[in-house]
């Protein structure tokens, strides 16, 4: 009859573990079969597994998908898998069966204003430069670089032109009030 | 069995092996066959119970489909547990059923009936005569476990007032255990347990 020490001492050494298996590569086992972790996920709540291993577990337990260490909830949607440096040496994750979920790339959050439409170069801020007092409103909107002035009428319709038009008119007449005011 | 079956057995034996409560003689495990299905463990009853001081053994299985399934698990030396069934030993503990989860280990599990031990759940019962007597008359009880205890379990307490009434129903020619098991049963009122028997 065996006894506790038996797998130990003995008879073969299980499963062809490698025996330098110290205490700190314990850290990279898989919560599952408890060897190293092979196509390694990460569970948001930070628990580690073989992807075989974990996805036989989803596979127990379809309906209530749970981390097998901590029980938070778990899916296959919600797992990291990591990519050790080397790795790479061997087979595609992805190419076997079943298949390790790729990971996702989300783009950095966007820093810029919270409110929409207040940002510059979006058009929507020359509009209020247009509506100055006459003569400067005036050189405002005319040298507003000329880019999707926001204005009632379409660039090219008739009303645009004659717009255009009248800036132009009102702009020499701003010209020469100003002359007037220097030489007068 | 299954590979990774084998090996998280192989594993969680040494893991049980090296463990401190070992060390302290408060769990145990061992190997009853080469191919890792069948296992024996052993949990001390944990003190201040009616069970401290036993030894008490378990039957472990190791399904095919372990560690996604739980072991089957049930004890082998006869308890009074509510929890537990005092005719087969069955138990009644979430991580062996529903709440199990494959991260769990054989040392996990041993150390939960251990704490199941000092914290009984009687509202969810296997043995609704154990749970209804630890509801209504819970010094019976405990009386009654720590009696079982020292007559299967190895426990220190004996209580020769129970001990005479078994002997009573014995000389009457009735088995010892279940002379036992009657007079629990009817909180140990000889004429009761002697109906009971004779019924
Ligand atoms: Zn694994
Ligand atoms: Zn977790």
């Amino acid at each position: 009859m065996a006894t506790p020490t038996g797998a130990e001492g003995g008879t073969t050494p299980p499963g062809g573990a490698d025996s330098a298996d110290t205490d700190a590569g314990t850290f990279y086992e898989c919560n599952i079969c408890l060897d190293t972790a092979r196509d390694p996920v990460v569970s948001m709540c930070g628990h580690l597994f073989c992807w075989p291993c974990l996805h036989q577990w989803l596979e127990t337990r379809p309906q209530k998908q749970m981390c097998p260490v901590c029980k938070a909830g778990i899916g296959k949607d919600k797992v990291i898998p990591v990519y050790g440096r080397g790795s790479n040496n061997q087979q595609d994750p992805r190419e076997k069966l079943p298949p390790r979920p790729a990971g996702q790339r989300s783009e950095p959050e966007n820093q810029g204003g919270g409110f929409p439409g207040f940002g510059f170069g979006d058009g929507g801020f020359h509009m209020s430069f247009g509506i100055g007092a006459f003569p400067f409103g005036i050189f405002a909107s005319t040298f507003n670089f000329n880019d999707g002035r926001p204005g009632p009428a379409p660039p090219g319709s008739p009303q645009n032109r004659e717009e255009q038009f009248l800036s132009k008119v009102f702009l020499w007449v701003a010209i020469l009030f100003i002359f007037y005011l220097l030489i007068a | 069995m299954a590979n990774i079956a084998i090996q998280r057995i192989q594993r969680e034996f040494k893991e049980v092996v090296k463990s401190e409560e070992v060390a302290k003689c408060s769990i145990k495990v061992e190997l009853l066959n080469d191919s890792y299905t069948e296992l024996k463990g052993e949990i001390a009853g944990p003190p201040d119970t009616p069970y401290e001081g036993g030894t008490f053994i378990l039957e472990i299985k190791i399904p095919e489909t372990y560690p996604f399934n739980p072991p089957k698990v049930k004890f082998l030396t006869r308890i009074w547990h509510p929890n537990i069934s005092s005719v087969t030993g069955a138990i009644c503990l979430d991580i062996l059923k529903d709440q199990w989860a494959a991260a769990m280990t054989l040392r996990t599990v041993l150390l939960s009936l251990q704490a199941l031990l000092s914290a009984a759940e009687p509202d969810d019962p296997q043995d609704a005569v154990v749970a209804r007597q630890y509801k209504e008359a819970n010094d019976i009880f405990k009386k009654t476990a720590s009696h079982w205890t020292n007559k299967y379990a190895g426990g220190p307490n004996c209580d020769k007032d129970y001990e005479d009434k078994v002997t009573q129903l014995q000389s009457m020619g009735f088995d010892e255990h279940k002379a036992r098991v009657s007079l629990s049963t009817c909180n140990w009122n000889v004429e009761r347990a002697t109906e009971n028997l004779l019924s």
